[in-house]
């Protein structure tokens, strides 16, 4: 059965809104994918219905120089959760400005919403984007009450390698005693640099994120440990060893996701280690699907599924 | 940590609801634990709202004499969709009447509901069983018209055992009968006699369906195949050696369930197979709890899950 004919009807469409050409550029030449990139996120934010939501752009200090930010503030009176939100793009492309979820979470949940613009590869490793993203967490938390933010009720989350940098910082900070995380949002998280699973042989089709494009964004994000034994599980979670103390866990993925099985085998070995974890999984759901065409009924189902899992977590 | 520890706070009262004693006796005891599952079955039904919906008890031509079924009808005009219930109880116990899975699918989907009487382990063994769900399905859509049920919108669903029948079926009716199946509805399913998992060791509290009581039920039902090579896959649908070319399949779980993982790595291998399949794990949950702790959030989300999953299918 080819890779469209399992994909929902409804879907079928979008799989030409991402153009092949930018999946394999991000592989191939990072600042053409950005470039071309810039252009479609700012027509699906002019596409995005009116909000009370207010958005800030400032910047932090950093381990190494500031880091720019962009907060996500709803009308919701303080004291309120809060979320802080890692941007997808395959650790290559993307910006803290992903406005749809965003916009989305603090609409939804009524949480305040702190995004980073990390660090990404090639220019730099994993380190530099998990320490960024630890430095960001930890001042949202420093600077809570500023924010108008609850310190016990906020949660990290992201899609994409935003997912995979969330399950990667839920490690980090239980590692280095950081604060006090309530929750881990991982939406189809990137958290295997091997895909060897089924659906990581699978899911080749040049329009969605598919094995080669994803092979040559880890290549870039390990630098030296790539192929090795020795990668990182702050980069890689699937290769954490021990997942007990890591905060309760929401993963969600579509069906036709490279991400499927590296991501159900990741909840299952939450769970086993007796985290509190919920997995969806939807059928027909392409990467990234339910942000291409939001009307679809599937994409309504999982957007509903991980907004209305936060709110539970924290609102 | 112990098992009670991550229960949902909201689901522990109702640990207690089957007693220790009828989990042994199922084991050990099966006419035992008919005469004290029985009264616990009908209380529920007594406890339920008044409803619209028409029950009528009947038969269906078997392959060896009369299989009793229990026809639920709702008041939506015909032509309605039709679902056959397969009712749980570990192979051993249960029966299609006062089964509140059947009245419930018909209030919600607005579908026609045939719950099945299927003859029971240690009595007789797995072909019985798998025979007569199958009589009750030919019979289901040989008498479609009759019933106001359209052909078109036919499923199959059980819980636990009657979720191991259901995916049985699902395997016995594309080898054989042929019947365009819009759903198979596998709920919390039995489907590995092996048990050979991280949950499968997990669950060992006396009052929850658990290993030591779950693996001599599979002895009884197996008969002479428990414990060798030979399992059929109608009896322990893990066993299947292909799982393509089935219907689409909705499976749903709680995280401290017993079946957890081998229901998981059953929709795994469907999804691998293009069969559209969605899934729902539910954290803090254990086999059966949305019946026996009804009016629990976690409990709700998933009775939700699973009857909008039927409603989309056949609705």
């Amino acid at each position: 059965m080819s890779f469209i004919d399992r994909v929902d009807p409804e879907l079928v469409p979008a799989l030409d809104l991402f153009p092949a050409e930018l999946i394999t550029a991000i592989g191939d030449d990072p600042p053409a994918a950005r470039a071309m990139l810039e252009p479609l996120m700012a027509a699906m934010a002019e596409m995005l219905p009116p909000t009370e939501v207010t958005i800030e752009e400032r910047s932090i200090p950093g381990p190494d120089g500031d880091i720019p930010i962009a907060i996500y503030q709803p009308p919701a009176p303080a004291p309120r959760p809060g979320l802080f939100m890692i941007h997808g793009g395959g650790y290559i492309v993307g910006t803290a400005r992903e406005d749809l979820n965003g916009i989305g979470y603090a609409d939804h949940v009524g949480c305040t919403v702190v995004s980073v613009d990390y660090r990404m590869a090639p220019e730099f490793t994993y380190k530099a984007s998990i320490a960024d993203c630890f430095a960001g967490l930890n001042w949202m938390f420093d600077n809570a009450a500023e924010l108008g933010v609850d310190t016990g009720r906020i949660a990290i989350g992201g899609g994409s390698a935003g997912g995979g940098l969330t399950a990667g910082l839920a490690l980090y900070n239980r590692d280095n005693k950081g604060p006090n995380i309530a929750f881990q949002l991982l939406v189809y998280p990137m958290i295997d640099d091997t895909h060897e699973t089924p659906s990581g042989y699978e899911v080749t089709h040049p329009n969605v994120w598919n094995r080669d494009v994803s092979l040559k964004a880890w290549k870039m994000y390990l630098g030296d440990e790539y192929g090795t034994e020795s990668v990182s599980p702050y980069a890689a979670a699937a290769r954490a060893t021990d997942l007990s103390g890591l905060p309760p866990a929401f993963v969600t993925v579509g069906t036709e996701d490279l991400f499927r099985d590296e991501d159900i085998d990741y909840a299952q070995r939450l769970m086993a280690a007796g985290i509190p974890t919920e997995l969806q999984v939807i059928p027909g759901m392409f990467h990234g699907g339910e942000g291409f065409v939001p009307t679809a009924s599937v994409s309504q189902r999982m957007r509903m599924g991980y907004l209305d899992a936060l709110k539970r977590a924290i609102g | 940590m112990p098992f009670r520890d991550q229960v949902d706070p909201e689901i522990v009262h109702a640990l207690d609801f089957f007693p220790a004693e009828l989990m042994t006796a199922i084991g050990d005891d099966p006419p035992l634990a008919r005469k004290m599952f029985q009264p616990i079955w009908d209380a529920l039904a007594d406890d339920a709202p008044p409803t619209d919906v028409a029950i009528e008890e009947t038969s269906a031509p078997g392959p060896d004499g009369d299989i009793p079924v229990v026809i639920y009808q709702p008041p939506t005009p015909a032509p309605r969709g039709g679902l056959l219930w397969i009712h749980g109880g570990g192979y051993i116990v249960g029966s299609g009447r006062n089964d509140p899975h059947g009245i419930g699918f018909a209030e919600h989907v607005g579908c026609t509901v045939v719950s099945v009487d299927y003859r029971l382990a240690p009595e007789s063994t797995y072909k019985e069983s798998v025979a007569d769900c199958v009589g009750a399905l030919n019979w289901l859509v040989d008498n479609a018209a009759e019933l106001g049920v359209d052909p078109k919108r036919i499923a199959v669903g059980g819980a636990s055992a009657g979720g191991g029948l259901t995916a049985g079926v699902a395997l016995h009716n594309r080898d054989h009968a042929g019947h365009d199946l819009a759903l198979q509805l596998l709920i919390y399913p039995m489907i590995d006699d092996r048990h050979d998992t991280p949950s499968g060791h997990e669950i060992t509290h006396p009052t929850v369906w658990n290993r030591a009581v779950s693996l001599k039920a599979w002895r009884m039902y197996l008969g002479d195949e428990y414990g060798t090579d030979a399992v059929s896959p109608y009896a322990a649908a893990a066993r299947a050696k292909s799982v393509s070319g089935l219907p689409p399949a909705f499976v749903t779980v709680g995280a401290l369930d017993l079946f957890r993982d081998e229901d998981i790595a059953y929709a795994q291998r469907l999804m691998a197979a293009g069969v559209p399949t969605e899934l729902q794990v539910y954290p803090g949950m254990y086999h059966g709890a949305e019946m026996s702790a009804p009016d629990a959030d976690v409990s709700t989300r998933m009775r939700l899950g699973y009857r909008d999953a039927v409603k989309r299918a056949i609705g």
